[in-house]
């Protein structure tokens, strides 16, 4: 059976030569063209400069998003950013387009960082110094504990932790 | 250089007028995943689910496989359903399945949109299309 809709989604993370990010979010899909560029700010993640173009069949409240997307300049990625952003472009007479842009580009900042860890754990092949790594891992970041089924309460990961 | 890269590809196909079949894909540096699910388009409802984990980053994770058919029965239109989501998909189970989930939610009315568009241009070619989109709604 054929598609009768497709929707393609790409969100990349560059570095700049002068050490801030370049994050590119874009959307296509039959009846919807967005694209979002964003220059956070390292390490205080701060978002320097936002810019949003839709085409195609715009949604009601998205119209102005080139204008809309300045207001997130000068916000920080960090926790009560979904709230921040959700307050300051979404709503009933908002734009959820540019919400899940924002909110989605700041996810791939943190996982631009998480990246190098993951990558360094894989060159370890010795199950008890694996397990010791991910223990290691999720107490220098405990917003991960209980974010998944492989951190909470009943799994393997988190046996002998007290967090 | 790219140091992180995420593509999420939504497609959907109509096995009948009432139902819409997601497949739905997220590949990164990090996680790959798929997921086809299967919704009632009137009231959205999520009527079989089904992934598969093809890229992740420790031994648990496949345990999530089995949690995701705790979304069926629950509604890509009601209030707070993406919370729920994340909540009993992504906590329990697996982030990355929520967030496919999530997103074929975000097509649901998109992708009707978008076949009733089709077929009102096979009827009519000269369709005014911005016209269309601004009258159309959910059929009941």
């Amino acid at each position: 059976m054929i598609l009768r809709f497709l929707r393609n989604k790409l969100v990349e993370v560059e570095p700049r030569p002068d050490g801030n990010l370049s994050v590119s979010w874009r959307l296509t899909d039959d009846l919807l063209k967005v694209d979002v560029q964003m220059i956070i700010q390292v390490p205080d993640m701060e978002i320097l400069e936002a810019e949003a173009k839709m085409d195609r069949f715009v949604p009601q409240g998205c119209e102005s998003a080139s204008v809309l997307i300045k207001r997130i300049e000068g916000i920080n990625i960090g926790s009560g950013l979904r709230k921040i952003v959700g307050g300051i472009l979404g709503g009933a007479d908002g734009c959820s387009i540019l919400v899940n842009a924002v909110l989605e580009s700041a996810n791939a900042v943190i996982l631009h960082f998480t990246r190098p860890g993951i990558q360094m754990g894989e060159a370890v092949t010795d199950a008890d110094q694996k397990l010791a790594g991910l223990q290691a891992m999720l107490q220098s970041s405990p917003r991960l504990v209980r974010s998944c089924i492989s951190f909470q309460d009943e799994s393997p990961i988190m046996q002998g932790l007290n967090l | 250089m790219i140091s992180f890269n995420r593509s999420q590809v939504i497609g959907a196909e109509f096995p009948d007028a009432d139902t819409i079949r997601f497949n739905g894909i997220q590949e990164d540096h990090i996680y790959g995943m798929e997921v086809q699910m299967e919704v009632r388009i009137a009231d959205g409802e999520i009527l079989k689910v089904d992934g598969n984990m093809k890229r992740y980053t420790n031994f648990v994770c496949p345990q999530a496989v089995p949690v995701l058919q705790t979304a069926i029965g629950n509604s890509l239109r009601d209030e707070g359903w993406e919370s729920k989501i994340m909540k009993e998909i992504g906590r329990k189970g697996c982030e990355h399945f929520a967030e496919i989930i999530i997103e074929c939610g975000h097509c649901l009315d998109q992708a009707v949109r978008s076949r009733d568009l089709s077929l009102a241009l096979e009827k009519d070619p000269g369709l005014d299309q911005h016209q269309f989109l601004q009258n159309w709604s959910i059929s009941p």
